[in-house]
């Protein structure tokens, strides 16, 4: 019993897609490091730019996989991708300035296991369910780690496991003259931090269902890749914005804003071009004709 | 480009080349965790939970979308919802029951019994809405009779439906799955925390009392994301709608205890990387 998933062909070629979320993604990532360089936390939203870039791109690698008729729903595809990628996302983080490409690459195997997995012990036999899984892994990975950094400004573990830092006094012995001098130690305090306060478990749900909503609401015998690829910026963006609103909790008031303003500009306007997407798709159904069958393989 | 997946899920049998391939995966993973000096204990009880989860799904009642309309028996939604939720319940119950106690058998206990409590409550709610709202009788599309209570099904089934509601079978084995997935759940969960207790006061150079939000959130963290691989793994064995213990598709379920032995082992070597000092 599968439901039957149709998919258009699509515009732009699947491969040169990849390409380019791939890219911005670790480009909108990297950007987050001029934070540190510079010294104030502005940059903060580029990470949540390449989390959008990583989700866009893995929108349309869900359409690929579900056109296929897993018999288990488009949403399954974004809970095991993120999954993976949380694992991945997790484990990147500790290299440093390396961390987001560490964190492809370990996504990459990760999803390759468990693509090999499902096609070949669950023998599910999906040609391209061994890629679409290595794909959906890194988009997962990104995705976390982009509105990771988008909210923390670093993307690096110390930064996401420590909150603050609190200072802690002792009286030591007394100085030459009679000055009493005290031994001060920085404490860092875990409770606070993105990753020991679990805000990474938002991230995990807004950035998945941000992954698996375009594609199951657009699916069917009208769909179109530019509305769908739309929708994926517009939801991205939505997430993005509840990322910024977190955002207020770790980095300075100024750089927050200015990720909500971006949230809120790039989610109104994809929204208006979405809508209008939506209008120009059903405007052609107007007159209602039969279902159209594309033939052959794609 | 139209659906091809007719015949996707290659019938019931084992995939003989594969499950080698995946059990050299899995050795390797535990050599591997072993060569970088942890020890496996952990990662045997990461196995062990990974494979009860996909064990456990097997027994779920999942009728997705046609159950929503009484053309099929089971609740109506997809098996990666059901099982995270029956999940993710009793890793709560797991981890609240480790808090309180600090007993590892009262935990995992804790936590089965709270992944049955969530199964139990929805099954019922479920059947409730089906009898009451919807006016249509529980009955079984794959067998005649229930093996249990031994009630009959073909004069109650509708015409052209492959059953529908929630017969006791499929009620008793949402309980048990809800059971076995909430154990896998937790044991996955305390493994993960044991670890992260013991080591990360080191890594992190921090007082033990100090670090103990983050083991927790690590440790919770990671088990979600352990839990939601198993659950789409097992979701994928079952491709679609399962009733129970009773569907002839639970001859499917050591495919799916394998893939996810496999998977597991793989994710749980990854997830013991973070305690390797990088000096970055």
């Amino acid at each position: 019993m599968t439901v039957k998933v149709e998919a258009s062909a699509g515009k732009l070629p699947h491969n040169t897609l990849m390409i380019y979320g791939i890219i911005v993604a670790l480009v909108g990532i990297y950007l987050t490091y001029l934070n540190v360089v510079t010294g104030v936390a502005v940059f903060s939203f580029f990470g949540g730019i390449g989390a959008i870039a990583a989700l866009w791109w893995g929108s349309d690698t869900i359409k690929h996989l579900c056109s296929y008729g897993l018999g288990t729903g488009v949403p399954s595809a974004g809970m095991i991708a993120f999954g993976a990628g949380t694992i991945a996302m997790i484990a990147g983080t500790k290299f440093g300035i390396f961390s987001p490409i560490v964190t492809v690459i370990l996504a990459a195997i990760i999803g390759a296991v468990i693509g090999y997995v499902a096609n070949n012990i669950i023998n599910m036999n999906i040609p391209v369910m061994v890629m679409s899984l290595v794909e959906l892994s890194v988009v997962g990975a990104l995705t976390m780690l982009g509105f990771a950094a988008m909210c923390t400004g670093t993307f690096m573990f110390n930064g996401l496991v420590i909150g603050g830092m609190t200072l802690s006094m002792e009286p030591s012995a007394a100085a030459a003259g009679g000055v009493q001098t005290f031994m001060v130690t920085v404490i860092p305090e875990f409770a606070g931090s993105l990753i020991g306060g679990a805000a990474l478990a938002v991230i995990f749900f807004i950035g998945a269902m941000a992954l698996q909503h375009p594609f199951n609401a657009c699916l069917g015998p009208n769909e179109s890749q530019d509305r769908t690829l739309m929708l994926a910026i517009e939801v991205g963006f939505l997430s993005m914005l509840i990322v910024a609103v977190m955002s207020f909790a770790f980095i300075d008031m100024m750089s927050a804003i200015v990720g909500l303003i971006v949230a809120l500009l790039g989610w109104i306007y994809s929204y208006k071009t979405y809508i209008a997407l939506s209008k120009r798709d059903a405007f052609a159904w107007l007159d209602s004709k039969p279902i159209i069958e594309v033939g052959g393989n794609q | 480009m139209s659906a091809l997946g007719g015949a996707a899920a290659g019938g019931d049998g084992i995939n003989p080349t594969g499950t080698a391939v995946g059990i050299v995966i899995l050795l390797v993973s535990i050599a591997a965790t072993y060569a970088l000096g942890f020890s496996i204990i952990p990662l045997i009880g990461i196995i062990v939970g990974g494979a009860l989860i996909g064990f456990g799904v097997h027994f779920v009642p999942v009728g997705g979308a046609p159950a929503a309309m009484g053309q099929a028996p089971g609740i109506a939604t997809g098996v990666a919802m059901l099982a995270a939720g029956a999940g993710l319940a009793g890793l709560f119950g797991g981890a609240w029951a480790y808090e309180a106690t600090g007993d590892f058998a009262i935990a995992v206990v804790g936590g089965a019994v709270g992944g049955g409590l969530m199964m139990a409550i929805t099954c019922l709610m479920v059947n409730a809405t089906y009898v009451f709202a919807m006016g249509i009788p529980a009955a079984s599309g794959k067998v005649d009779k229930d093996p249990i209570t031994g009630d009959t099904f073909p004069a109650y089934k509708s015409q052209g439906t492959e059953g529908h509601g929630l017969p006791f079978i499929s009620f008793f084995g949402g309980v048990v799955g809800g059971f076995i997935t909430g154990l896998g759940g937790t044991l996955i969960y305390i493994e993960l925390l044991d670890v992260y207790h013991a080591a990360l006061p080191t890594i992190m150079q921090a007082d033990p009392a100090a670090i103990e939000p983050l083991a927790v959130s690590l440790a919770g963290i990671f088990a979600i994301g352990f839990f939601l691989v198993n659950a789409v793994l097992a979701a994928y064995n079952i491709t679609g709608t399962i009733e129970g213990p009773h569907d002839p598709k639970f001859k499917r379920v050591p495919r799916a205890v394998i893939g996810c032995a496999v998977a597991s082992a793989f994710c749980g070597f990854i997830s013991m990387l973070i305690l390797v000092n990088t000096g970055m």
